[in-house]
């Protein structure tokens, strides 16, 4: 029945043992208990608990705070897949240009994906620093008071930067690598078909790095709903005023720091199902605009 | 409608190359110029430099008594078809073939409809909505075609567009392009590294090597009148048969020691050692020229049959190269047999130590060699 090739049954499911195991333990067994968990109210000790029905989500989705950290959920997801990926873009776009010591250049763009997130964070921190900060010291001299201890848009603003930066390197990686692959003779055909160098750009390499740019967004969405959590919690912890708490960030501070088990696990239930469902309209409505 | 004009063109890449040295050329008003040579002789770069791809580093290219090089290759009005087609992988062959107009500015119905028009010119109507990937190798090729006729340039220029497609395909564009070229008028450069399809296609024939024009001149003369030892080694199939011989008295004398009493009409120092060329059509059995003088004595020891003809690679004793005779294809030559060949001295090309042509009838080469 099966080609020779593959009448190793056994073989295939060994080689993968490792990594199913992984992923059983440390991701399908902790979402399943949440889910779980989301159905229960806990006491203070979590000594005893009790079947709550849909209590939790009851209370989550009336609470004010959980649609203040959804809104801001959204422009900072925004704002960091966009800015990752156009930065990392024309950054890409001039390195491939660039002949000489383009590899200096180019590991030099790579080294913030090296750095940990919380890193990340400090290092902005102590740019933007309201007193001793190098960057905010500057901004002072130009009549710009910095201070996002207690300004929320400055506090967004600085972790929208922090987290951009972390990004750009992973996508500058992916672009670089999708322009070198583009066939030259197909821009060289665009030049003499009267295209300039901008239309050239416009018309040919951005339609064809669109599957790349496809793949980079599903990325940089999940990048910007989870991952950014080191770097907001070290440069802000969500403050002030909540101004940069995003959904995961209230997951931890509702579970971890207020205790509210059932709380906490109902709105991480709800943020699986926004990324699941964020991803789904990804493949299902974009991926087919950028087939060729 | 454009005459094109290489006068000096040198081009030294960045890593020090020099892959054309003074190339020199006219291209008259709706000529086929077909340009051939072996790989790595610089035909692409010749092509890239007149497309404005490549920076020219000396000399200058006019078209319509226009220096254009310094012009973006957009502004040339020149069109290429690319080896690989370079077809844009994202839009319909109506979206290839239209690129460049919408890139003029061109209204949508006007677009529509010199496409169209061109579309049917190459059989493409039905294909207009594919995208290139959707589209035989065969068709890739008429669409890249199509995208070059569509703009109605001054000069098309292509880089060895037929070399993907399989033999009968290929003899089939090749009589296609050549009826569209000579049906559009349009001046064109077309490069191969075949030699048949050189031989059909020109007007006027360029033979490369390694940077140089060897000769210029119509497929004809250069077959007839090869000005050098690498043209007359590089056209005809198969190749010119040399043969080493040194100047005597009475003819010359051939490295195994025989004498052919072959009167050079040229003269030449005795001792003076020259290469002898004959092409395997022009060697015929000795019996039917009872007169002759030079008699070459060989045996058979591989036949070829290809129907019409039939090549024999024989051998000529203290000779390392095959001599290749083309005999009727009903010969009745068995491998092992002997046979006396013999040639006329009208059609013996005779070329000097260096290469060059030694001239047997005054000006025929020097002629055959103006590419101006
Ligand atoms: N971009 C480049 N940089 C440096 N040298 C080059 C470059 N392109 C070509 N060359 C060199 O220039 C010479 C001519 O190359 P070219 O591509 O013009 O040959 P060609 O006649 O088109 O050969 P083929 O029949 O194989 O296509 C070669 O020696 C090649 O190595
Ligand atoms: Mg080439």
């Amino acid at each position: 029945m099966s080609a020779p090739f593959q009448r190793h049954r056994l073989t295939p499911w060994i080689l993968m043992a490792p990594q199913l195991g992984i992923v059983l333990v440390f991701f399908f067994w902790p979402a399943l208990q949440a889910i779980e968990q989301a159905f229960y109210v806990e006491d203070a000790f979590g000594l005893s608990r009790e079947f709550a029905g849909f209590a939790n989500f009851q209370a989550v989705l009336s609470d004010k705070a959980y649609y203040q950290a959804l809104g801001t959920t959204l422009i900072f997801s925004l704002a960091v897949a966009l800015g990752a990926m156009s930065i990392a873009l024309l950054l890409a776009v001039m390195a491939d240009r660039v002949i000489r010591g383009a590899r200096i250049y180019r590991t030099l763009l790579v080294w913030p994906y090296a750095v940990a997130p919380a890193v990340a964070g400090v290092l902005w921190l102590f740019l933007f620093d309201p007193t001793l900060g190098l960057i905010s010291g500057l901004l002072g001299n130009i009549g710009i008071g910095w201070d996002h201890k207690l300004n929320g848009v400055q506090a967004l603003a600085l972790v929208i930067m922090a987290s951009v930066w972390k990004q750009m390197s992973y996508n500058f990686v992916f672009f670089l690598a999708a322009l070198q692959a583009l066939p030259k003779s197909l821009l060289e055909a665009a030049a003499i078909d009267r295209a300039g160098p901008w239309r050239r750009f416009w018309t040919i390499t951005f339609p064809l790095l669109s599957p790349t740019a496809f793949f980079l967004l599903v990325m940089n969405s999940v990048y910007a709903f989870f991952e950014t959590f080191g770097t907001i919690d070290t440069v802000t912890s969500g403050g002030p005023g909540g101004a940069t708490t995003t959904l995961v960030y209230k997951v931890y501070q509702d579970g971890f720091v207020g205790q509210d088990m059932g709380a906490s696990a109902a709105q991480s239930v709800l943020l699986m199902a926004l990324v699941g469902g964020l991803t789904w309209f990804q493949f299902r409505y974009l991926e087919r605009k950028v087939q060729y | 409608m454009a005459t094109l004009r290489l006068n000096g063109i040198r081009k030294r890449y960045p890593n020090g190359i020099t892959a054309l040295h003074d190339i020199d050329l006219d291209v008259v008003d709706g000529e086929l110029i077909v340009v051939v040579g072996p790989s790595g002789c610089g035909k692409s770069t010749l092509l890239r430099t007149l497309a404005g791809l490549e920076a020219i580093s000396d000399g200058e290219l006019t078209i319509n008594g226009r220096r254009v090089n310094e012009l973006e290759p957009a502004e040339r009005d020149i069109a290429m078809v690319f080896q690989n087609y370079a077809l844009y992988p994202h839009m319909s062959v109506a979206g290839n073939m239209g690129y460049a107009l919408k890139n003029r500015g061109m209204p949508k119905d006007e677009i529509r409809r010199r496409v169209a028009a061109t579309a049917e010119l190459l059989g493409l109507s039905e294909l207009l909505e594919r995208r290139p990937r959707q589209l035989s190798g065969g068709q890739r090729q008429r669409v890249a075609m199509g995208r070059a006729i569509v703009r109605e340039p001054q000069v098309f220029l292509f880089d060895e567009p037929l070399s993907n497609l399989d033999a009968k395909l290929r003899v089939q564009m090749r009589l296609e392009i050549r009826r569209l070229q000579k049906r559009l008028g349009v001046t064109s450069v077309y490069v191969t590294h075949d030699q048949v399809e050189a031989m059909t296609l020109a007007d006027r024939l360029v033979v490369m090597n390694a940077g140089r024009v060897e000769q210029c001149g119509t497929p004809m003369a250069l077959y007839e009148q090869p000005a050098t030892l690498f043209v007359a080694s590089f056209l005809g199939s198969p190749a010119m048969n040399f043969l080493p011989v040194t100047v005597h008295r009475d003819g010359v004398v051939l490295p195994n020691g025989t004498q052919l009493a072959l009167a050079l009409p040229v003269a030449m120092p005795e001792g003076r050692v020259t290469n002898l060329g004959v092409r395997p059509e022009h060697l015929v059995e000795a019996a039917s020229r009872p007169d002759t003088a030079a008699v070459l004595d060989v045996t058979v020891e591989m036949l070829e049959p290809l129907g019409a003809d039939m090549l024999a690679y024989t051998r000529l004793s203290g000779l390392e190269e095959w001599l290749v005779v083309r005999l009727d294809g009903a010969h009745a030559a068995h491998e092992g047999q002997r046979l006396s060949l013999t040639f006329s001295l009208a059609d013996c090309h005779v070329f000097d130590a260096d290469g060059r042509r030694v001239s047997m009838t005054e000006g025929a080469a020097a002629k055959a060699q103006a590419c101006q």
